[in-house]
């Protein structure tokens, strides 16, 4: 009786022997999933609190480099002030023209910290154009590509002068300058002075094209000021 | 009290832009946000509504920008007059509709612009700039328009109409 059902055990042992291997795959992978799952729930609370240490060491990183552009930002202008002390006003750039037919861009200084009409506007980089309305708290600046805009400058070293006129694009026209004038493309022009609203010697921008091969008497320069208007920041105003 | 929140949603929305628009590299992307408000209270809230808009919307806009004196508060007068007439013509039915009118606005108050420029001695120099911006002026504000539309009917929806 005992032999018989040893017998029988064992017919049915080789019987699910290959079922139970082959029903275990399954159920090992599935039980290899949940190991992986809770494994993988670990690594996911880790991945979570590594990505969050990260973006956080990220945006303070991002801070830093944002304080130091602004600080070497800073340093350039207290060190072009310290040049000329007293006679400028440090402001902020807060917004820009509504309209794009215009190059304007407004400030935070206004009458009430001394600022004038046609006060020249400048960085240490170059000039970057003239008051041209004052409220009380803010002010209006016309930068020099606006298409109102016209600026004396010389030729610096060269004795050659001109008339920087705004295009309303990122170039500006040095006008009124006769072909055979000495001029090539590289050369940098500074204000000469002579138009009673900009200080002479300020860096206005450099030469980037001349075309001489037109009609008329006048050549066809382009200039591409030292400034990117866009990007301005800061500002100083040179008191009168 | 309609009137004084579309004034008041048009000059935020002219602040911000003001604001906003140093950050952005591209010049093309400078949308007219003061005409589609004056366009909306002057259709849908009438001519007396549209004038107040009108004005504050024209002197806002002296405020932020460097054009000469007035010429901006005399054109978005003039634009609203045309609304005015229009009003009995044309029918705002969606915010399509009323995209396309604030599109044909931009390029009224850019013509209107450059006749100044013409008539005004020494400010012509800008007639090629004018030209330049009125086309993707134009299109840009059409489809802020539309997004500007939704957001005036759902302030109805959810605050005004109640009052």
């Amino acid at each position: 009786m005992a032999k018989s059902y040893s017998r029988v055990k064992s017919g049915l042992g080789s019987v699910f022997g290959p079922v139970l291997s082959v029903a275990s795959k399954p159920v090992s992978s599935v039980g290899g999933f949940f190991d992986s799952y809770f494994n993988l729930v670990g690594a996911k609370k880790e991945n979570e609190e590594l990505r969050e240490k990260y973006e956080k060491l990220y945006i303070e990183n991002q801070k830093l480099l944002e304080t130091e552009r602004e600080n070497a930002r800073l340093r350039k202008l207290l060190d072009f002030t310290q040049k000329r002390p007293n006679t400028m006003i440090a402001a902020g750039v807060i917004g820009e023209d509504l309209k794009n037919w215009f190059r304007c861009i407004i400030i935070d200084k206004g009458r009430k910290q001394n600022v004038r009409e046609k006060m020249p506007v400048v960085t240490p980089k170059g000039i970057v154009g003239q008051v041209v309305e004052v409220d009380l708290w803010h002010a209006k600046v016309m930068v020099l590509n606006d298409t109102n805009s016209s600026i004396d400058v010389n030729v610096e070293g060269k004795n050659t002068r001109g008339l920087l006129e705004g295009t309303g694009q990122n170039t500006v026209k040095l006008k009124y300058v006769i072909k055979n004038d000495d001029i090539e493309i590289g050369d940098k022009l500074v204000t000469s002075g002579k138009d009673g609203i900009y200080p002479k010697g300020i860096p206005a921008g450099i030469v980037i094209t001349a075309n001489r091969n037109k009609a008329g008497i006048f050549a066809d320069i382009d200039v591409m000021p030292y400034n990117n208007f866009r990007q301005l920041e800061e500002v100083l105003l040179i008191k009168k | 009290m309609k009137t004084l929140v579309y004034i008041i949603l048009g000059i935020v929305l002219l602040l911000i832009e003001t604001v906003i628009s140093p950050h952005v590299s591209l010049d093309v992307l400078k949308p007219e946000l003061g005409l589609p408000i004056v366009l909306y209270a002057t259709f849908f809230l009438g001519a007396r509504s549209g004038l107040v808009a009108a004005v504050c919307i024209g002197l806002a806009e002296e405020s932020l920008s460097a054009a000469p004196g007035g010429s901006l508060l005399f054109t978005t007068i003039f634009i609203y007059l045309i609304a005015v007439v229009l009003r009995r013509k044309f029918f705002v039915e969606s915010k399509y509709s009323f995209a396309y009118l604030s599109s044909a606005s931009v390029v009224v108050q850019s013509l209107l612009f450059l006749a100044l420029t013409f008539f005004a001695r020494g400010e012509a120099h800008g007639a090629l700039n004018i030209l330049f911006y009125t086309i993707p002026n134009a299109i840009v504000t059409g489809f802020v328009s539309i997004l500007l539309f939704s957001l005036i009917e759902q302030l109805n929806e959810t605050f005004l109409e109640r009052s």
